[in-house]
């Protein structure tokens, strides 16, 4: 026992001397202060924990358990009916052949262009449409059933509002999975006698388990960051809870704390999510020049499959758009100005740029890691990519804290610039550029690195010649998909901006806090139409990579 | 790709320094940075107005009241905000008591705001009134059958009314002024017994509490007087049937009044143009401006009783409760604890 104790530390030194002999050069050097500057924000929320929070007892005594209860319902009701909508439609359109196929495979992913607010936001009144219900429920029931019912009918509409702009991160990578299995898996079962439903069951769906797994996390993570939404229909949850005990109690130290138990509950996902996928790197095997045979569907079995299809899409992207167009029709006159140029400029411009650079040090950072195989680098990048798991009010609590003390120390205000913008939307993106181009980098770059290092290139030459070539589709997707994202951006955007600078965002909100929600139809379509084009080009560029 | 990248990557850091530059010009002429958190129309034309009649720039930060009072702490002495403005003077009270506004003394603002709705230090200086009342359905509530906010808590009330969440001020406020009437106990007595009233949890807007009376999922809400003139003037003809079918009663007539609030502002303390800051609030609280605020945002002016809009004209006088609003600050966070206490979301 003793030996083996020692053995391990032995080989836990070796391992560290290994690191600091031969792994320390410019490269790495400068992608270790990078990432744990990109980690500093985080940091600084953690180190306020050690700080005495003086409402902590009477948080834990009265509300912690209700913001556990309702952030924990919302996670599991979306995550489960994501599932179900996300794999069901995904394997209808990568293995079937019904009517319409063609277009469902795009059409499916629209909804991730709503941001969870605008789609709250365009649900409104949904829960005011079963008042004439609830009312029948006091006259015919009681008076008690019917509150209990009004009470808890909140969760489940939250959920499928939450669930239908949140599925198509199931759908994309599981669709993803099917078609990448179909060609050798699926064949094969098919050829051993397997029909459609066992091999659905018991080769295609534990195969795309990762996949799957990978999708729903980021499902959780949308879910647990969302504000407008669960402010709107008032759950409590962490996040209302954080901004609740900061501002109104005025307990920031309080709220930090409950940041953390966010982080931590987050922090366990994580854990099983890697503990899920565990035992299940797949390699992309040599394509098979044949092209995969689907299922064909007949009538009736089309017909539900359309269905299928459809529910998502309507709940998801037609019934929210068409109710903004129909808004906005009604108030474009008294909205809509030359103002409108300058907001879609100002958005499109500071995401356009964040992305950007969001892209390049994903890439430096990715690269530095593989390359150098550093073990150190990759501990820092996986904490650099942390802020895609913190709130962006978190972000931007940590980053006011930072400026706070650079104003303390330098006298430079940081706040109210648009770097200090751009350097938040970094912090809070970077995983979502990181991801893919890191699998990107392990599957296509890894051995031909290798090589190219024994045959005598430099790193630089390696990165520009080898690496972003080979990836170039990933990165533009990559810079897309941050795009995407800081163009749906709200809380971040709203604590930091600098003067007379106004976001697509910021101003959907402004009109919605003053419950103008059809005036606010206008800027959430502009932001939905700047994030359509980039969808709708991505989607096909990973058709591609699949085919 | 990467002279791909390379041009792109111009043309971004072209828009963005372009976006600074924009900024830069902003600021050159003579002006005011203002942190508001009044998201009104009533704000823009009267900010216009000003501009007009000074030829001062007035650049604006909208965003939540609390986080913009972060920022300002934040920023401590550097910050480039000259004037703070909120609603509720509970935040006005959290602003001062952080130390980021400066007394200042103006004649003309010491004219223009009565002595309640002031700071008596000077810090802050209110802008317009808002008060608090119960709103009831005209079919099947009589005026006579309320008084008070109080009596919402008996039992006859059960499972007849609405009103917001616990989070938003307006209603921390009320609790607040209701702990300064009859104490902590009372008070979340009170919470506790108007939450088991409730025919649903708190959520929405105040405007989303008139519609529920309206469409008769409740009998009374509790919400602030100026957003039922929102909905009466809505471009939405739902909205304005909701108005049509529900009464404004001010409770509390016999006793201390109606609970009212004022939204505000002040010179912040790092204030680098504050002869500007001073005239900008001696402006918004002019005789002029305070019309155009009950107009277009059916506020009442800070002046009551000088009020000029019909609208409010028809809701009738009524005595307010004229409790100093810095004890509304004072109390706010202790009303926030009990309304976790009560269970009131």
């Amino acid at each position: 026992m003793a030996a083996y104790v020692i053995n391990i530390a032995q080989n836990c030194l070796r391992c560290i001397k290994h690191e600091f002999h031969f792994k320390l050069n410019a490269w790495t050097i400068s992608a270790l202060v990078l990432g744990l500057l990109l980690f500093l924000p985080m940091a600084e929320v953690l180190w306020h924990l050690t700080m005495p929070a003086e409402s902590w007892k009477h948080l834990r005594d009265t509300v912690l358990g209700q913001y556990i209860k309702g952030s924990l319902i919302l996670v599991f009701g979306t995550a489960i009916l994501s599932v179900i909508l996300g794999v069901s439609s995904a394997w209808l359109v990568a293995c079937c052949e019904f009517p319409g196929r063609k277009i469902f495979e795009w059409a499916l992913i629209l909804p991730l262009a709503i941001p969870t607010y605008i789609a709250a936001y365009a649900y409104f009144d949904l829960l005011d449409k079963l008042n004439p219900l609830l009312i029948w429920i006091r006259l015919n029931v009681s008076t008690e059933a019917m509150t209990l019912m009004s009470d808890t009918i909140v969760y489940p509409v939250t959920i499928i509002v939450l669930t239908s702009v949140l599925y198509p991160y199931v759908y994309l990578v599981t669709r993803a999975a099917f078609t990448r299995q179909s060609n050798q898996c699926i064949e094969a079962a098919r050829t051993l006698g397997h029909g459609p439903h066992s091999t659905f069951w018991r080769i295609a769906l534990p195969l795309a388990r990762p996949a799957i797994v990978g999708g729903v996390s980021l499902v959780i993570m949308e879910t647990l960051n969302d504000y407008g939404a669960v402010k709107h229909f008032n759950i409590p949850t962490f996040t209302t809870g954080i901004f609740r005990t900061w501002l109104a109690i005025g307990d920031l130290p309080g709220a930090l704390r409950l940041a953390a138990c966010l982080m931590l509950l987050i922090l366990f996902l994580l854990i099983l999510e890697k503990w899920l996928r565990s035992g299940a790197k797949f390699h992309k095997n040599s394509q098979s020049d044949r092209p995969f045979k689907r299922y064909k569907l007949d009538k009736i079995k089309s017909f539900f499959a359309i269905i299928c299809c459809l529910l998502p899409l309507i709940i998801g992207f037609v019934l929210p758009l068409s109710r903004l167009v129909y808004w906005a029709s009604q108030t474009i006159e008294n909205v809509f100005d030359a103002t409108f140029l300058t907001l879609t400029s100002n958005s499109i411009a500071i995401a356009a740029t964040a992305s950007l650079i969001t892209v390049l040090l994903a890439i430096f950072l990715t690269f530095t890691s593989r390359y150098f195989g550093s073990l150190i680098i990759n501990a820092t990048n996986r904490l650099a990519i942390l802020g895609y798991a913190v709130p962006g009010a978190v972000i931007a609590i940590g980053i006011l804290i930072l400026a706070k003390q650079v104003n303390i120390s330098t006298g430079w205000v940081m706040t109210g610039s648009l770097s200090m913008l751009v350097l938040a939307y970094v912090v809070r993106f970077l995983a979502v550029a990181w991801q893919p181009i890191d699998s990107g980098m392990e599957r296509n770059c890894e051995q031909i690195n290798n090589a190219s290092r024994s045959l005598g290139s430099t790193a630089i030459q390696s990165l520009t010649q080898i690496n972003i070539p080979l990836l170039r589709n990933g990165l533009v997707a990559a810079g897309l998909f941050v795009f995407v994202d800081i163009m749906k951006e709200l809380p971040l955007t709203l604590i930091l901006r600098p003067f007379n600078f106004e976001t697509l965002s910021t101003k959907t909100f402004d009109l919605a806090q003053q419950a103008q929600i059809p005036e606010s139809s206008i800027p959430a379509l502009c932001i939905i139409l700047v994030s359509l084009l980039p969808l709708i080009w991505l989607n096909r560029q990973i058709r591609h990579n699949e085919k | 790709m990467l002279p791909h990248l390379r041009s792109g990557m111009k043309s971004f850091l072209k828009l963005s320094l372009g976006l600074n530059f924009l900024l830069c010009v902003y600021t050159s002429a003579a002006e005011i940075n203002v942190y508001s958190h009044r998201h009104y129309d009533s704000d823009a034309i009267l900010f216009k107005q000003f501009t007009k009649k000074t030829d001062i720039q007035v650049n604006v930060v909208k965003g939540s009241a609390d986080q913009l009072i972060q920022r300002l702490i934040t920023e401590g002495k550097n910050s480039p905000a000259d004037v703070l403005l909120t609603v509720d003077a509970g935040r006005l009270h959290r602003a001062k008591a952080a130390g980021v506004l400066q007394p200042i003394k103006s004649k003309i603002l010491l004219g223009n705001v009565p002595n309640s709705m002031r700071d008596p230090e000077g810090h802050w200086y209110g802008m317009t009134v808002r008060s608090r009342v119960i709103v009831y359905s005209k079919d099947r509530v009589k005026p006579s059958e309320l008084s008070t906010y109080e009596d919402l808590a008996k039992a006859e009330w059960k499972g007849r009314v609405v009103a917001r969440s616990s989070s938003n001020i307006y209603n921390q406020s009320l609790l607040a002024s209701i702990i300064a009437a009859h104490g902590k106990d009372k008070a979340l007595a009170w919470a506790k017994a108007v939450r088991k009233n409730m025919v649903r949890a708190p959520r929405g807007s105040d405007r989303d509490q008139a519609r529920a009376v309206a469409a008769g999922l409740a009998d009374v809400a509790i919400m602030n007087t100026y957003y039922l003139g929102i909905l009466a003037n809505s471009s939405v003809a739902a909205d304005r049937d909701v108005a049509g079918k529900v009464g404004v009663f001010f409770p509390n007539q016999e006793d201390r009044g109606a609970h009212i609030n004022v939204s505000g502002g002040g010179v912040t303390a790092s204030a680098k143009n504050k002869k500007e800051a001073i005239q900008f609030l001696e402006f918004l609280t002019s005789a002029k401006s305070q019309e155009t605020f009950g107009k277009v945002n059916y506020e009442y002016p800070v002046k009551i009783n000088k009020n000029q809009s019909e609208l409010l004209k028809s809701w009738g006088k009524f005595k307010a409760d004229d409790v100093n609003l810095s004890i509304l600050g004072a109390n706010n966070s202790e009303a926030v604890k009990l309304f976790d206490l009560a269970g009131w979301e």
